[in-house]
């Protein structure tokens, strides 16, 4: 791979890498704002500029304060050039540190700041806005301007996620072709120029595209704030852990924001991953997030209806013993795998099917048309579940659905349920067969069509709360960590079934998802050997 | 290195001293003494140390640190924008902030926001100020004067964004030192679009 030198130390570079790309893949970074590795080169911020030592010099005339003299007399001194769109080339020297450079780059900030609030405060970006970051690093000077700042309009809605702020902004231009680019909607435009510049809607328009978020989270200021997040939490209190969104079959790969003092989620932000999700996630993923505190299930209730009583958490796994305990026939006990819950919490429920003694597996998945949802060209799978790849997986064939389980209920196959998960069952009244049933056992973590059948649900923990795995369309496992801690009592699904056959006297034991996930890969492994021993 | 030792006499006893009685009478004489004029005698030539604490008080020294207080705008409203730069500040975790924005209409929408819930614990509170030097808008003062009052359950001491607000300053009033021109205010100094630049 060819090389430059960058501050004396070796990058190595891909045909077609701009300076500040192949510095940004070797772990260097050099100070930008308007630069963004997933969209195109606006080279408008100015912050990236470095100096290119090798080859011919670009002198710019210049006055320069002489002490001796104390005249201004023509000096030189070297043109700098934007990183983000010098190509890189073999043998270049750059320089991104030199004094230079360092001065440049404080003027550049110190001119980003010219007009700037400095509402620190009550902006929202504070604790991870780039201009105070690039202040402390490069400028760290008081400022010199004295009088009053340009006044621009605060507190713009630019549709139903996204507040703008023009005196934040510093016109960097990546909200704008994060719309162009990534979404293809030139909904933003800016107007005017210098000190007035501003970005602008289209006429007529509102930012209402899938992506809209994408433009709040390129922002590097506070210009854009998502109104979902504005003034909810401060940054630095939050902490953050490594998920996988749940809102459909790509399973980007997220940043999960939690608040550790309350154990609250308070955002979803995507993670980098090349091969899934680059740097993007759509709007509904990003709110996926409320679903670990919206609609929640938090205490077992045995029943249904007006007869319907809550249970100690501690009592939930005997009870449901009992109730399935009572199931004469073991071999029309159906077993149904979440199209919504971790490969692991499937593999138990399907060990958990084989050792009770039936074979009935089915998957309940959301259905796409039901819960409104449409895939795209971009990053939306067509498919609303994240993990139906790996429920099928863990089975070890194709899953009959809901709609093959209600058909066996009516012809008499299936007298009792065992269900994971909220996914599966939207629209009114489609589970109605279910509710005849005598033993319907839910194991979920919020409330849905297939909890609200059950003549016992069981609360278990949510994605959030749990360590795990899901497989997404492309067949790519990815795991997730547990953020915060699950309510009191609750455990993840794949615990309150071990404690249940505890309680049925079924040899289904597991202590950690590190011993469920060995076996879980094991299983795998074997199912992949198989055809080959026999063929 | 040589070490400088000075040698202290034993004090000598006297006879008097030896006798204990005469001794012990002219200590009590003292205090006898002390007690009869600092009781009978004129008010002028009274020497007591102490105060009478519950009818009488001491005053405090300018900088005295007592219960917070929530400075107040001219209009009545909290100067505070809840920006929880003193909860971060903290170390005791004391105070529980639930910012709010201003209504759109209202002319400091996009300008500030605003506590829509304010609690100290003042159980919790260590009173060590940091939360006053942490405030940017001198929204939070600890110059009342006034010490905790007790009571008999934990949740009076939780106090709330009215009781913080409605306390006054030393000087007796609800604002800050440092008047503010608001943006909207006549006195505010900012140019806008509208009137050019």
């Amino acid at each position: 791979m060819p090389t430059f030198k960058l501050n004396g130390q070796e990058i190595p570079f891909e045909k077609g890498d701009t300076i500040i790309r192949a510095a940004w893949r070797a772990g260097i970074e050099i100070p930008h704002y308007c630069w963004h590795p997933g969209l195109s080169v606006a080279a408008n911020c100015r912050m990236c500029l470095v100096h290119v030592k090798s080859g011919r010099q670009m002198m710019m005339p210049i006055l320069k304060w002489n002490e001796k003299k104390q005249a201004f007399l023509p000096d030189t001194k070297p043109k700098l050039v934007p990183a983000c769109q010098q190509a890189a080339e073999e043998n270049l020297e750059v320089d991104s540190v030199g004094p230079e450079v360092k001065n440049a780059q404080a003027a550049v900030q110190e001119l980003l700041l010219l007009n700037h609030p400095v509402d620190c405060p009550i902006c929202d970006q504070a604790g991870e806005c780039k201009l105070q970051d690039y202040y402390e690093e490069h400028q760290a000077t008081l400022k010199r301007k004295r009088t009053e700042p340009v006044h621009k309009p605060k507190g713009v809605r630019f549709g139903p996620t996204i507040v703008y702020d023009a005196e934040r902004c510093i016109m960097c231009t990546r909200c704008i072709r994060v719309c162009d680019e990534l979404v293809g909607d030139h909904v933003l435009d800016m107007r005017e120029r210098g000190n007035r510049n501003e970005i602008v809607l289209a006429p007529g328009r509102e930012l209402d595209h899938d992506y809209t978020l994408m433009t709040e989270h390129v922002c590097p200021v506070g210009a854009l704030t998502s109104r979902d997040f504005r003034f909810k939490a401060r940054v630095w209190f939050l902490k953050s852990a490594e998920g996988v969104c749940t809102g459909c079959a790509t399973g980007c790969n997220t940043h999960v924001d939690f608040d550790p003092r309350y154990g609250k989620v308070y955002r979803l932000r995507p993670r980098d991953n090349a091969d899934v999700n680059r740097f993007w996630m759509c709007d509904q993923g990003m709110m996926t997030y409320r679903e670990v505190h919206e609609r929640r299930l938090v205490t077992p209730v045995l029943g249904r209806g007006p007869s319907a009583e809550k249970l100690l958490p501690e009592d939930a796994p005997s009870e449901a013993a009992t109730l399935l305990g009572r199931v004469k026939e073991k071999g029309k006990l159906a077993v149904v795998l979440g199209a919504g819950m971790s490969s692991e919490d499937n593999f138990v429920a399907a060990r958990f099917a084989k050792l009770f003694g039936t074979s009935r597996l089915y998957l309940a998945a959301r259905d796409a048309e039901a819960v409104g949802w449409k895939g795209d060209a971009i990053l939306k799978n067509a498919d609303p579940n994240p993990n139906r790849a790996g429920a099928t997986q863990v089975a070890g064939r194709d899953l009959a659905d809901l709609d093959d389980l209600l058909a066996d209920v009516l012809a008499g196959q299936v007298s009792s349920v065992v269900a994971l998960g909220h996914f599966g069952g939207e629209g009114e009244g489609k589970l109605d067969a279910l509710k005849k049933l005598d033993v319907v056992l839910s194991l979920a973590s919020n409330e849905g069509p297939l909890p609200s059948v059950a003549s016992l649900q069981i609360p278990v923990a949510s994605w959030a709360e749990t360590f795990g795995t899901f497989v997404n369309a492309k067949g790519m496992a990815q795991t997730f960590v547990r953020a915060i801690p699950a309510p009191d009592g609750v455990h993840p699904a794949w615990k309150t079934l071990c404690a249940i056959a505890k309680e049925l006297g079924l040899s289904l034991a597991y202590e950690r998802t590190g011993d469920v996930r060995n076996d879980m890969n094991a299983a795998a492994a074997a199912a992949d050997a198989q055809p080959q021993a026999s063929a | 290195m040589a070490v400088g030792i000075k040698v202290v006499p034993k004090p000598e006893r006297t006879l008097s001293d030896q006798l204990y009685a005469p001794e012990i009478a002219k200590g009590l004489g003292k205090t006898m003494a002390r007690f009869f004029k600092n009781t009978f005698g004129p008010e002028e030539e009274k020497e007591i140390a102490t105060v009478r604490y519950p009818e009488e008080k001491r005053e405090y020294p300018p900088r005295f640190r007592g219960i917070h207080r929530l400075t107040q705008r001219a209009d009545g409203s909290p100067r505070c924008v809840a920006c929880l730069c003193c909860s971060t500040a903290c170390p005791a975790q004391c105070i529980h902030i639930e910012p709010a924005e201003y209504a759109e209409g209202d002319p400091r929408h996009g300008y500030e926001r605003f506590p829509a819930v304010f609690t100290i614990d003042e159980l919790r509170c260590i009173y060590c100020g940091y939360c006053v030097e942490a405030c940017p808008c001198d929204a939070i003062r600890m110059d009342t004067g006034l010490h905790m009052p007790p009571s008999t359950s934990r949740e009076h001491f939780l106090y709330d964004k009215e009781v913080l607000l409605n306390l006054p300053g030393r000087d007796g009033t609800y604002l800050t030192a440092n008047p503010r021109h608001e943006p909207g205010d006549p006195t505010h100094p900012g140019i806008d679009r509208e009137q050019g630049h």
